[in-house]
């Protein structure tokens, strides 16, 4: 059955699945603090406040809630792929094919990790300072980028384990059960 | 190699990797990278990171998450019991009666919704066993209902012209306003069939329930007011240009919460769902803009678009023969790939050709959001089609069968607005002013 359910979870399955829930709560609050802060920037104008600032923290706000969903959002299915081959082939090949795929992403979500990672530090290295209204150091914000693509990379090198040892991959699962449920509030 | 040819196994690439499963965000990034890898004198890696830092830290992509959030809230609402209970009295007089709740109903929650599925499913959760509890064609109700879910996207707010506008960096805002008129249209050609319809089936036709009074017909429609003020109020602030687009989203997503804490489906439950599920589905949509982004630099690296635009500019295609072109190539994008994804896929190559023959970007946002309209209701990839499956157990295929007349309906509306483009154009242009 599926590997991110077994009858009694292990700690480093519980541990992952944390992990992936924290980033995507944190995600959440991220879009939570944009609303607030969109609504106060909007009043803030008719009474007259300094809220130029706003439009930077948003910007920023919107970049970590990105990043940091990433993996919780990968895990739950919903980035989205062309499934016309995958579901037309038999069960073995489809194993196969979503092995091949996962290699892939593990290979280009890794790069982009390491990159993301070896920007920041360069950002760190020169004290990059950011260009716009809110001068702090740019690592700072741009510190969501490397954490989401780090724990985006375990999310997949854990699946990829999930489907070498002969599971269902949780992406296939979660929009399986979503859709018995008659939930479609995730599709666009 | 030629440029040409450099496109050609690009798109193989692409091609190879699409079919056989690798998440579309992610293929658009590998394609860029391998165009620029082999075929420039750039670094890749340093393009990788600014393409998907510049991109996801964007105070206007902040619009996205919020139109989402807003859909998801009114989604858990009893929004759509109200919108039926308080459509049916009007109806009693049209041919074709209740069938029309449909159609104004997905019309009325397109404008506060931004997305065709959560539409069609809204609506068909309690249309569909009203009709068929009184007796009304079952074929014509689905058909209209996966067809007219469309309108999500194409009545404002709309996620999907968000997504087009970062992809086409035009203004969110003009195709906002673009995108009435033509929602309008097709309400009015949907409509139209369906009367054209019931006048020459008139036994198919259940009689008028009994006729209610002004004040009760005002009653059961008190419900929708919360709902109109909505809609006024985006419309509004939109018009007046008091807010931004973004800065109207976040007010959106209020009134959308005081809809629900009025309707009493506000719970502490409810209200996190609803922030966790709008947060992975913008977390989906900004990974795929990120990967178009690095794919756009590397199009833009290897000139491969502009020397594309040359030779369909040398072909002499007229302007129609273009969009004719691109019509059937979207068509069949479509049968494979949601509405997003056609964008973000095609938008490097397509729009500057577009541009080159001297169409509206704007202009070319609503036709290509009306293209993915058909192509929500077209097999064997058709998400209307599959929420309807879903709901009804009825195979998909057999309901884009009966949905064959409502997609007529829309290839006529494009080829109203491609005719008459003055239907897209005329509000942007009278409210904001002629763009250059």
């Amino acid at each position: 059955m599926n590997a991110s359910l077994p009858p009694r979870a292990s700690s480093v399955r519980r541990f992952l699945d944390g992990l992936y829930l924290l980033g995507g709560q944190l995600a959440a609050l991220c879009v939570l603090a944009i609303l607030i802060l969109m609504i106060g920037a909007s009043v803030g104008r008719v009474l007259d406040w300094r809220v130029s600032w706003v439009n930077d923290i948003v910007a920023w706000l919107c970049a970590a809630a990105a990043f940091m969903g990433m993996a919780y959002s990968f895990r739950n299915g919903d980035f989205v792929r062309v499934t016309l081959v995958l579901e037309s082939v038999s069960a073995p090949v489809r194993r196969w094919l979503e092995l091949v795929s996962l290699s892939v992403a593990t290979v280009a979500i890794g790069y982009l990790g390491y990159w993301a990672a070896r920007f920041t530090w360069e950002s760190y290295e020169f004290n990059d300072i950011a260009g716009n209204m809110v001068a702090i150091p740019i690592w700072i914000p741009q510190m969501s980028f490397v954490i989401g693509s780090a724990i985006l990379v375990i999310a997949v090198i854990d699946e990829c384990v999930c489907v070498f040892r002969g599971g269902k991959p949780s992406y296939v699962a979660r929009v399986e059960e979503r859709h018995a449920r008659g939930d479609f509030s995730e599709e666009l | 190699m030629g440029l040409l040819e450099i496109g050609g196994l690009l798109l193989f690439l692409m091609l190879l990797m699409l079919s056989g499963g690798v998440w579309i965000a992610m293929t658009l990034a590998i394609v860029g990278w391998v165009g620029q890898a082999f075929f420039t004198n750039t670094l890749p890696g340093k393009n990788l990171f600014s393409s998907f830092w510049e991109t996801s830290s964007s105070w206007e992509l902040a619009a996205l998450p919020m139109f989402i959030w807003m859909g998801e809230i009114l989604y858990r609402t009893k929004l759509s019991e109200q919108m039926f209970d308080g459509l049916s009295p009007w109806l009693s007089k049209v041919p074709g009666r209740l069938m029309h709740t449909t159609i104004l109903g997905c019309g009325i929650f397109g404008s506060v919704s931004g997305s065709s599925a959560a539409t069609c499913a809204t609506i068909a959760k309690v249309a569909l066993p009203e009709l068929e509890k009184r007796g009304y064609d079952r074929n014509i109700a689905l058909g209209s209902l996966a067809a007219a879910g469309g309108l999500g996207i194409l009545i404002p707010p709309s996620i999907t012209m968000v997504v087009y506008a970062v992809a086409a960096d035009a203004s969110v805002i003009r195709l906002f306003l673009a995108g009435f008129l033509p929602g309008f249209l097709l309400m009015g050609l949907f409509s139209g069939y369906i009367i054209w319809w019931s006048l020459r089936n008139p036994d198919k036709v259940p009689p008028a329930e009994a006729p209610t009074t002004f004040m009760e017909k005002m009653r059961r429609s008190g419900s929708l007011i919360p709902c109109g003020l909505l809609i006024v109020f985006i419309v509004w602030v939109l018009v007046a240009g008091i807010a931004t687009a973004t800065e109207c989203a976040a007010y959106g997503v209020l009134g959308s919460l005081a809809i629900a804490a009025a309707g009493r489906s506000l719970t502490w439950q409810n209200f996190w769902q609803g922030l966790v599920s709008a947060t992975r589905v913008s977390c989906m949509i900004m990974f795929i803009l990120a990967g178009a982004a690095f794919l756009t630099k590397t199009m833009a690296f290897t000139g491969i678009p502009r020397e594309l635009a040359e030779v369909v500019h040398a072909m002499n295609l007229s302007p129609f023969g273009l969009i004719g072109v691109l019509v059937v190539v979207y068509l069949i994008l479509g049968t494979a790939l949601d509405g997003i994804s056609m964008i973000v896929l095609t938008s490097a190559v397509v729009l500057p050709m577009i541009q080159k023959a001297g169409f509206d970007l704007v202009w070319f946002g609503i036709f290509i959001i009306m293209l993915i309209e058909i192509a929500e209701i077209t097999p064997p990839v058709g998400f209307n089609l599959f929420v309807l499956q879903n709901m009804t157990g009825i195979d998909s295929n057999r309901i884009a069968t009966v949905t064959l007349p409502f997609f007529g309906c829309l290839l006529v509306g494009i080829g109203l607005i491609t005719v008459f483009p003055s239907i897209v154009t005329i509000l942007p242009n009278m409210l904001m002013g002629v763009a250059k």
